[in-house]
């Protein structure tokens, strides 16, 4: 059986947000992790959030965290929204992954299923997302 | 260094570079910004984000995710270093791991 999509480009260019309570929740705390590890220098995230090269990051995230916290709850997103989304959760999956010590394929493929779950949900959440920005 | 600023005392036409062309030269090789492979990160995820930022067809992005993908890394982009430093910091902020390199 085919899985229903959760995000839907529609014909007014918005995009759809077809997430159940579960999945908005899910969302909610993973761009809510994200905003307080940007304010938190000792968060577990922080250390995959912090890059080389970058003096003007810190405020770009943060807004787009905080602009994907304000939707968590919308029907549907503006491509600027859904950008903020795709950004904040490929960036809250980034984090999972470095925070679970999941940095090589094989470290994957290593881990037990419930060390997955949170990686698995985002990604389910970005491929769909990216398919709908396509 | 001595050896690229000395000139040569001897009648005959000298065949080493003049130091401004050289250093003209060592100035104007591009930088290249490199995206790293990750194990998590959807492939789907890394075109969209290619096409966003650089504006590519959806070919080009397919190709380069790929390169990332199988050689662990790939120039995404190469030019001047400022434009660089740029994309870099968009890819940060998208989430991809990207760092910049001059041309050797």
């Amino acid at each position: 059986m085919a899985r229903s999509r959760i995000f839907v480009a529609r014909r007014d260019g918005r995009i759809e947000v077809r997430l159940n309570d579960a999945g908005r929740e899910f969302v909610r705390e993973q761009f809510g992790r994200l905003r307080v590890a940007e304010a938190d220098p000792q968060h577990a995230w922080r250390g995959s959030l912090d890059q080389p090269i970058d003096p003007s990051r810190a405020d770009a995230v943060t807004s787009n965290a905080e602009l994907a916290l304000v939707t968590a709850g919308e029907e549907s997103l503006s491509t600027g929204e859904a950008w903020a989304w795709l950004t904040s959760l490929q960036l809250a999956l980034r984090a999972c992954a470095v925070t679970s010590g999941l940095m090589t394929e094989a470290d994957v493929e290593a881990a037990s299923p419930e060390r997955l779950v949170d990686v698995v949900n985002l990604q389910a959440l970005l491929f769909d997302l990216a398919a709908a920005l396509e | 260094m001595s050896t690229l600023r000395s000139q040569s005392t001897s009648d005959a036409p000298s065949t080493e570079t003049p130091t401004s062309t050289r250093e003209s030269v060592a100035t104007k090789r591009p930088w290249n910004v490199v995206v790293w492979d990750d194990p998590v990160t959807p492939m789907s995820v890394v075109v969209v984000i290619f096409r966003k930022i650089f504006g590519y067809p959806t070919e080009k992005a397919t190709h380069l995710m790929l390169t990332v993908h199988h050689e662990g890394r790939a120039i995404v982009w190469s030019g001047a270093r400022e434009r660089a430093e740029g994309y870099c910091v968009q890819l940060h902020v998208y989430g991809l791991q990207a760092t910049i390199e001059q041309d050797a």
